[in-house]
């Protein structure tokens, strides 16, 4: 291949077959393969799985489904951006590649990548058949389906990646368009009985029948439709559907598009430093340290106004939680025709507290990220405070952007006493339900830790990567549990090794995290 | 002489395998700037990160204003200013945020912020840029801010990494007048720049690091001279006067003197201790030759880093299991002594 177009992409792809980090994740991703084959193999014996062969194939497409999606808004969407973060695009657009040739080399290569995973998978896979109840037909087909959905989400993050100026943007949008190309059909569909209803629209006449058709069509390219059809048994349908052939065209538009709309979106190098909300403008008063901040504390409001958002950040996190809720009761409205306080105050508390997870999933993977992307760190570094205690006054301003989310959680629980009520009473007459909520807890610290971990150590995707371990981690511990521990002791031990395990694991993140911190300011 | 406020001794620093710091000793004298130079990856900026308490020492003594630099690192902070060789900038802050965020951190109250900042800002003459966002200004203008940053908190020792490079010609002249005037405000300052011609103006002292290891580090005036016993002077002449040159060999302790072409200049070596420049131009005034110039050669610090470094990139050091080099690749010249009265 010596085609100039091919240049870049030859490159990359020779860097990645080296890469050991690549090496690393095959064989993560074949030890997750043979886990899944033990556990069926033993819960076949069990006789829990009446067809084994499909149960295999169904955890191991959907936990590609999971991790692909997870490569979608990290790997992928970064694929252009990196390069626009670091002053590069410009130099790559002074050799001879063309545009073609740098969205082939920076993102096709990742998909190559990407789709070498997937293959490598197959001679295990095959193993299902052996295990029954699949044939190689819903194989090819359910590989098929990931292959193709791999394809379009690899074209719609470099779309996203070639028009946005930043990989927190474009996996924000990429992540955005995956989720409204999952559920957004459901919605329409929703939408469009609703008007019907309402304003008595007979949806058989005019334009809606091509409406209805779309959506039918937008719900059948989705993989969850096309998985859902491969998985039935007897399954006798083609092995590129039109799932396969919708995702495909879609991707190859998507990739026409980023290529269509390269040079527009990167003529002018813009600087990548971080931008700062809008509503903070240099006259505006509420960015100016408070009077009574002092000493290390001024570390924390420093990182509560710049990356949290300050006070108009805690108001609008307010307002999303708000948001949320009431788009929750509208779907109430639609289903029941009426709203319940036990429904505010439940809806409230479930949004405030996954608004929190995430946010602080967030916020874990930044907070020292952007000390250290910024090299800001040795300057940190140097103030008269102690590692621990700079990691600790930046941690706190990051909670504090919690703020509002908690108030949700605490105002949901006012609103529903009784259920608050309810719950203490389950507690105390089964107390591993408050083990399992310790648990949950401890599986949250570990989280955040390795998330703001790995952002230390990783160039990007720390967030993804962290996600997609943790997933690994849970389905390995959820095996051996299941058949090591489950067996031998009570409901209660294996939460308790849970609890245990997460703690144990923790506590090394936790000083890693200080160590790194250190090791990087000292390498700014 | 005054006391030192930098002391380091027998300092060694490994990363992995590669030694980047080799026994070096030098001290710095309060109230002086103190030029730091080598060529790249010798060693300097490990050395200023563990003077700045970024990085353990990992054998020697460093001391700092007579404090332990690890034991005792948050007092040693308090009264230093590190710049590092990146700017290291809050890019989404304005001027003012940004100064008086560190002011905060080092514990001032409110009023005192207010005056500190705007003192510095004065200082660096960057008043009118106050509510400026950092990620607007100019590359120079970033640079002041950054040494502004490294002001608020009055340090008595400014450890400067490189702190002209990619500054325009203005920018550089500005900076080092800064630094003068920082210097008259009694601040100790410790600079690392590859600028010679400028550090050679700047600095009273100056230490010369190649490969890890000190090749020179004393007064500035030091390195003019290749050795204390020897020197070199330049006679010139009103005009051609061939009795000169027997005239100045018959004057005991002269060891040489060269004819320069088409020129009437002398270059005349002697020793120190048998003879001294009046006598020479004594020697000259009688055998009846005219005086127009007579003045010492003396090394500039270019000539003296070409001639104590080594050119070449540096080998890696491999290191044993101790820390120490396993196998010297290279060679180390012996390093100048310092004289008396120097830095050092």
């Amino acid at each position: 291949m010596n085609l100039p177009a091919f240049a870049l992409f030859e490159r990359t792809l020779r860097v990645e077959t080296r890469s050991v980090v690549v090496c690393l994740g095959r064989v993560g991703l074949l030890l997750i393969i043979l886990m899944m084959l033990l556990m069926v193999q033993t819960a076949a014996r069990t006789g829990i799985f009446g067809a084994p062969g499909l149960q295999f194939l169904e955890y191991m497409v959907w936990v590609n489904v999971v991790f692909i999606t997870l490569a979608g808004f990290s790997y992928f969407a970064s694929a252009i951006t990196e390069e626009k973060e670091e002053m590069m695009l410009g130099l790559l657009r002074m050799t001879d590649l063309n545009s073609i040739a740098i969205l082939l080399g920076k993102s096709t290569s990742r998909l190559v990548g990407a789709l070498l995973l997937l293959l490598v998978q197959l001679p295990f896979i095959l193993l299902a058949v052996t295990l029954g109840g699949v044939g190689l037909h819903q194989i090819a087909a359910a590989y098929s389906t990931l292959l193709a959905y791999l394809f379009l989400l690899c074209n719609v993050a470099l779309l996203c990646s070639v028009v946005f100026r930043n990989t927190a943007t474009a996996a924000g949008v990429t992540l955005l368009l995956i989720f409204l190309f999952f559920f957004g059909n459901y919605w329409a569909a929703g939408i469009e009985s609703d008007i019907a209803s309402w304003y008595n629209v007979n949806l058989h006449r005019g334009v809606w029948p091509l409406i209805t058709k779309i959506i039918s069509l937008w719900r059948r390219s989705t993989p969850i439709e096309g998985l859902s059809g491969v998985f039935q048994t007897g399954f006798a349908g083609p092995i590129v559907g039109f799932q396969v052939v919708s995702n495909l065209v879609l991707g190859l538009i998507a990739f026409l598009l980023s290529w269509l709309v390269f040079d527009v979106c990167t003529r002018t190098e813009k600087d990548p430093a971080p931008t700062r909300l809008w509503i903070f403008t240099r006259k505006n008063r509420s960015s100016r340290m408070p009077r009574h901040v002092a000493g290390a504390r001024s570390i924390t409001w420093k990182d509560f106004a710049f990356i949290t958002g300050g006070k108009f950040g805690l108001l609008l996190k307010f307002i999303v939680v708000i948001l949320i809720v009431g788009v929750c009761n509208i779907f109430e409205y639609e289903s029941d025709s009426k709203l319940s306080w036990e429904f505010e105050g439940a809806t409230l508390v479930w949004v405030s507290l996954i608004s929190t997870a995430v946010w602080l999933a967030i916020e874990a993977s930044r907070v020292f990220k952007e000390e250290v992307r910024w090299k800001t760190l040795s300057s940190l570094m140097t103030l008269p405070i102690s590692v621990p205690e700079l990691a600790y006054r930046k941690t706190l301003g990051a909670l504090i952007g919690t703020l509002p989310l908690l108030a949700g959680f605490f105002i949901g629980l006012l609103i529903v006493p009784d259920k608050v009520g309810d719950f203490f009473a389950e507690i105390n007459r089964d107390p591993s339900e408050f083990g399992a909520l310790v648990v949950v807890f401890l599986n949250f610290l570990l989280f955040f830790h390795l998330t703001a971990f790995l952002s230390l150590v990783v160039k990007r995707g720390a967030l993804p990567l962290a996600i997609a371990i943790h997933v690994v981690g849970l389905i390995l511990f959820g095996m051996s549990s299941l058949f090591l521990f489950a067996a031998a002791t009570s409901g209660g031990g294996v939460l308790f090794l849970a609890g245990f395990i997460c703690v144990v694991l923790a506590i090394p993140l936790h000083f890693a995290i200080g160590y790194r911190l250190g090791h990087l300011g000292a390498e700014e | 002489m005054s006391e030192p406020i930098i002391e380091i001794q027998e300092l060694y620093h490994t990363y992995k395998r590669q030694q980047a710091v080799r026994g070096v000793s030098f001290t710095v004298a309060a109230g002086s700037i103190h030029g730091f130079v080598g060529p790249n990856g010798a060693g300097k900026t490990t050395t200023l990160k563990i003077l700045a308490t970024l990085l353990k020492p990992q054998r020697g003594i460093v001391r700092v204003f007579g404090l332990n630099i690890v034991s005792q690192y948050k007092e040693v902070r308090r009264k230093l200013g590190f710049m590092p060789d990146h700017f290291s900038l809050y890019r989404q802050m304005t001027v003012q945020e940004y100064l008086d965020f560190f002011a905060a951190a080092y514990g001032m109250n409110y009023e005192e912020r207010a005056r500190v900042v705007s003192n510095v800002l004065a200082l660096t003459d960057m008043e009118a840029r106050r509510t400026d966002m950092i990620k607007g200004l100019s590359r120079g203008m970033q640079q002041r801010i950054s040494l502004a940053r490294v002001l608020v908190h009055d340090p008595q020792l400014l450890l400067l990494d490189e702190p002209a490079s990619g500054l325009d010609p203005r920018a550089r002249i500005e900076l080092m007048e800064i630094l003068q005037e920082l210097r008259r405000m009694g601040k100790t300052i410790f600079i690392s720049s590859h600028i010679l011609s400028e550090l050679a103006l700047l600095c009273d002292s100056v230490t010369i690091l190649d490969r890890g290891t000190v090749r020179y580090s004393g007064a500035m005036s030091g390195l003019h001279r290749r050795d204390e016993e020897t020197a070199d002077y330049m006679l010139s002449l009103v005009e051609e006067h061939p009795e000169t040159e027997a005239a100045l060999r018959k004057v005991g302790g002269v060891i040489g003197v060269t004819k320069e072409p088409k020129a009437p200049q002398y270059r005349v070596s002697f020793q120190r201790k048998q003879t001294d420049p009046n006598t020479l131009l004594r020697a000259t005034l009688e055998c009846g030759a005219q005086i127009q110039g007579f003045q010492e050669i003396v090394r500039h610090l270019n000539q003296a880093f070409m001639d104590l470094t080594e050119p070449g990139v540096p080998p890696l050091i491999e290191v044993s299991g101790n820390g120490e080099a396993a196998s010297p690749a290279i060679s180390t010249p012996p390093p100048i002594p310092a004289p008396p009265g120097g830095a050092s």
